[in-house]
């Protein structure tokens, strides 16, 4: 944009594109009961071609 | 279409910010609990990897209870009017049907944390609310008497959802002095 900014700008379109390579909850991640209810379950990767 | 199949998982790409999803389970609110007592963070990511991770494997807002409220707030922001960030902020609202929000909210979070906005610096983060017949998309921001910068986050963030509506910015002070009777100050 030519403003000189070092601010990280990722288009949606960039965004996109890493959407399926991201399935798994990231490590170290703690599904503790009250947050539970927030959280698909886990064998979401075999739902998804349900469609 | 990709010459090679190996993914580039091992080469995270750095956010401008930290944000943190938090939720505000509708189990957890009663009427003698505060507001915002039963709010908590959920996680917090810097890479657009691990938005990815997380977004991939939460519901999305047509699949959350009637009451939930799921955020996405800069990291040390806290999603409140009380937070000394916020305290002088307001926020644009989109409303949509009921199971209608999931792209509009997808799209408002990759606005966010791809930098997408001129005014950037004035975004505290978004909230979407699930009621039982509508479901409204928010987006806080820090200095809501700041008309250039509120005005033109709003018009921005109309032209990425492609939201044909009229959209209104209400003062966080008016909200929490009239409630529902606080009136626009700006619209989009």
């Amino acid at each position: 944009d030519g403003s000189g900014s070092t601010a990280k700008k990722y288009s949606r379109d960039f965004l996109l594109k890493f959407a399926e390579q991201c399935i798994s909850l990231p490590e170290g991640f703690e599904i503790t009961a009250d947050i539970a209810d927030v959280l698909v379950s886990a064998n979401i990767s075999n739902s998804r071609d349900s469609h | 279409s990709s010459a090679t199949s190996k993914p580039v998982v091992h080469q995270p790409h750095l956010l401008e910010n930290s944000w943190t999803f938090w939720f505000d389970t509708p189990a957890a609110k009663s009427k003698q609990a505060a507001w915002g007592s039963s709010m908590r963070p959920i996680y917090t990511f810097s890479t657009v990897e691990e938005f990815w991770s997380i977004y991939n494997n939460i519901h999305h807002p047509g699949k959350l209870a009637v009451g939930a409220d799921f955020y996405c707030f800069k990291h040390k922001i806290e999603p409140k009017w009380e937070d000394p960030i916020c305290a002088n902020g307001g926020k644009w609202t989109a409303n949509y049907p009921k199971g209608k929000s999931d792209t509009s909210w997808l799209y408002t979070l990759l606005a966010m944390i791809g930098e997408q906005f001129d005014h950037g610096d004035e975004i505290c983060g978004a909230v979407v609310n699930v009621r039982g017949r509508a479901e409204k998309i928010s987006i806080w921001t820090k200095n809501a008497s700041n008309e250039a910068a509120q005005v033109s986050i709003g018009k921005q963030w109309k032209e990425f959802l492609d939201y044909n509506e009229t959209m209104g910015f209400i003062f966080h002070d008016d909200a929490r002095k009239l409630d529902r009777n606080a009136k626009n100050k700006y619209v989009v």
